[in-house]
């Protein structure tokens, strides 16, 4: 006959068994792990559309090499208009960074127009490209001093729309938050169900294991080490279901938040490598946490649940 | 030993709830043996329950081995429980453990080593005449075996107190016999022990100290 090392009565396989509540856990790690991709993937997002490219404005500045026709400070002597915008520039708060296009750069920009005019000495106008802090109007409130310098100077910036999809990315981070912390009260209110129910199973040996001078945190760790590994066992299962999906979502999302070139086609489903590069690394730590945080949820909450219970017990 | 100073217990609260102990003050010192007699309903097994920590006095002072129960944490309280062993009227085994585990449990408790542990529970299940039945579980017995089942689990930890509820009601006179020489050879190596019982015929047979109950009332005390 087995004697087991924990035959204490408990016969806690009984009182909990191994597959509901891992099904249970499982599928909130699931749940959680999905919500938490969609909030690391808004906030990805939301990252490049308010300091990255996304927030570019452009200053086309035409005929760069005239003298200004104001200067930019007090006292300062008149230079050429693209020094005077620059200078301007430089000095408004709130711009972050500044950077003047290259000859090379901007003919590559243009070629499709020089190539239909065929003039190759078109007079270019120089183009500056200007990061701005997130939502700052700073560019519309310095046009004006910089036509003064520059008469025709034209601003291209698309704010509105970098401040739309910062909203839009906050508000969906919020929503992943929100679903995050449901998930977990539903959670928790299971594993709480679980071990009540497990608890009233076994009413009669805790009573007789207590009378024997069982104490509190002895019952209660041996039922918090059985949820705890269940949990545990199930936010596996959990974040390994998700992974796939991630992979998927990861895949099509890549042209958005890449900050290199995204292959176009799906990488061939043998090449683990290749779909891990996929994955952003913020998803992996994430995938890799769940478990752990379903298990340690699991232990806590069985832990207050039946020393709660065991206060019953003189 | 113990000491109970105006000790109460109703159950379901002290207001409102049946009173099966009032003002109860007694003295037990270390190595005593004490019948608990009383009729039906006197409040024997109530002592013995508030005894053996199972339940809490609604007011009064209960010290037991040295500890005042009322101060005591309820880790400290634990500690105090594995000193003192029980047989319960309705016997306490648990119905789907072996005859083995069920006596091995108190052992198994207190983390001893499993051949130690296999070594006393054979040893003790010899001496109440079962160490052919470790394997089968309690509803496989008769009252008689689960009865004896049950003490042997109560003295398997040498306990500092014994208390012990009508042990005698379900065995015949000889086992009986067994039973009082084994008490008083505990009590003789510093158990102090408390029996309650219905049997005179017992009580007469080995006269000692008694503790009498009536409606919840201390009536006889012979220290
Ligand atoms: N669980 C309970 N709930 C309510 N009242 C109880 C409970 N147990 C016992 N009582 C009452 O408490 C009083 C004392 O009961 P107790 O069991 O201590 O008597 P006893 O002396 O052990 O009787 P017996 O010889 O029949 O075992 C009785 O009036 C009984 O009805
Ligand atoms: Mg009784």
């Amino acid at each position: 006959m087995a004697r087991q090392r924990y035959h204490d009565g408990l016969a806690l396989r009984q009182a909990l068994p191994g597959r509901f509540l891992p099904f249970l856990v499982g599928s909130m790690a699931f749940l959680a792990a999905l919500a938490l991709a969609g909030g690391i993937a808004a906030h990805s997002l939301s990252q490049r559309w308010t300091h990255g490219a996304g927030a570019v404005t452009t200053v086309q500045v035409p005929s760069p090499a005239d003298p200004a026709t104001a200067t930019a400070a007090m006292g300062q002597m008149p230079a050429t208009r693209i020094d005077a915008v620059l200078a301007t520039l430089a000095a408004t708060p709130g711009i972050t960074g500044t950077h003047r296009l290259g000859d090379a750069e901007l003919r590559a920009l243009l070629a499709p127009w020089i190539e239909q005019t065929g003039d190759p000495s078109l007079p270019l106008p120089a183009v500056i490209e200007l990061h701005t802090a997130p939502g700052q109007d700073v560019a519309a409130n310095v046009l004006p001093r910089l036509q003064a310098q520059a008469p025709g100077v034209l601003m291209e910036h698309d704010s509105v729309w970098s401040d739309r999809l910062a909203a839009l990315a906050a508000s969906l981070q919020a929503c992943a938050g929100l679903a995050v912390l449901v998930v977990m009260t539903v959670a928790v209110c299971v594993v709480m169900a679980a071990t009540r129910a497990g608890l009233l199973t076994r009413r009669q040996a805790i009573g007789l294991i207590h009378a024997l001078g069982a104490t509190d945190s002895y019952i209660s760790g041996r039922f918090a080490t059985r949820v705890g590994l269940l949990a545990l066992w199930g936010g596996v299962w959990g974040s390994m279901l998700a992974l796939p999906m991630l992979l998927a979502l990861s895949h099509l999302a890549a042209p958005f938040t890449a900050m290199g070139d995204a292959p176009a086609t799906a990488p061939d489903w043998r090449d683990l490598h290749a779909w891990m590069a996929l994955l952003p690394s913020a998803l992996l730590w994430m995938l890799v946490v769940v478990p752990p945080a379903a298990g340690l949820t699991g232990w806590a909450t069985t832990q207050l649940t039946v020393r709660a219970w065991l206060r019953r017990l003189p | 030993m113990f000491r109970l100073h105006d000790v109460s217990y109703a159950y379901g609260g002290s207001q409102t709830g049946v009173a099966a102990l009032s003002h109860v003050s007694l003295d037990v010192a270390q190595g005593e043996f004490r019948w608990l007699l009383g009729p039906s309903g006197a409040g024997k097994s109530s002592l013995l329950s508030i005894l053996s920590l199972e339940v809490q006095a609604s007011s009064g002072m209960v010290e037991i081995l040295g500890v005042p129960v009322r101060q005591t944490r309820r880790a400290g309280l634990a500690r105090l429980r594995r000193r003192i062993g029980a047989v319960k009227q309705d016997f306490g085994l648990l119905p789907d453990m072996s005859v083995f585990d069920n006596v091995a449990l108190p052992l198994r408790l207190q983390h001893r080593a499993e051949a130690e542990i296999a070594h006393e529970v054979h040893a003790i299940m010899k001496w109440v005449g079962l160490e052919n039945r470790l394997d089968a579980l309690p509803p496989q017995l008769s009252g008689g075996e689960q009865q004896r089942v049950a003490i042997a689990r109560a003295v398997i930890y040498r306990p500092a107190l014994l208390v012990a509820d009508e042990p005698t009601n379900a065995l015949d006179e000889r086992q009986a016999g067994r039973l009082m020489r084994m008490f008083h050879r505990l009590a003789e190596l510093g158990t102090t022990i408390v029996v309650a019982t219905h049997n005179d015929a017992i009580v007469a047979k080995y006269p000692a100290p008694t503790i009498e109950l009536l409606h919840g009332h201390l009536v006889r005390d012979h220290g």
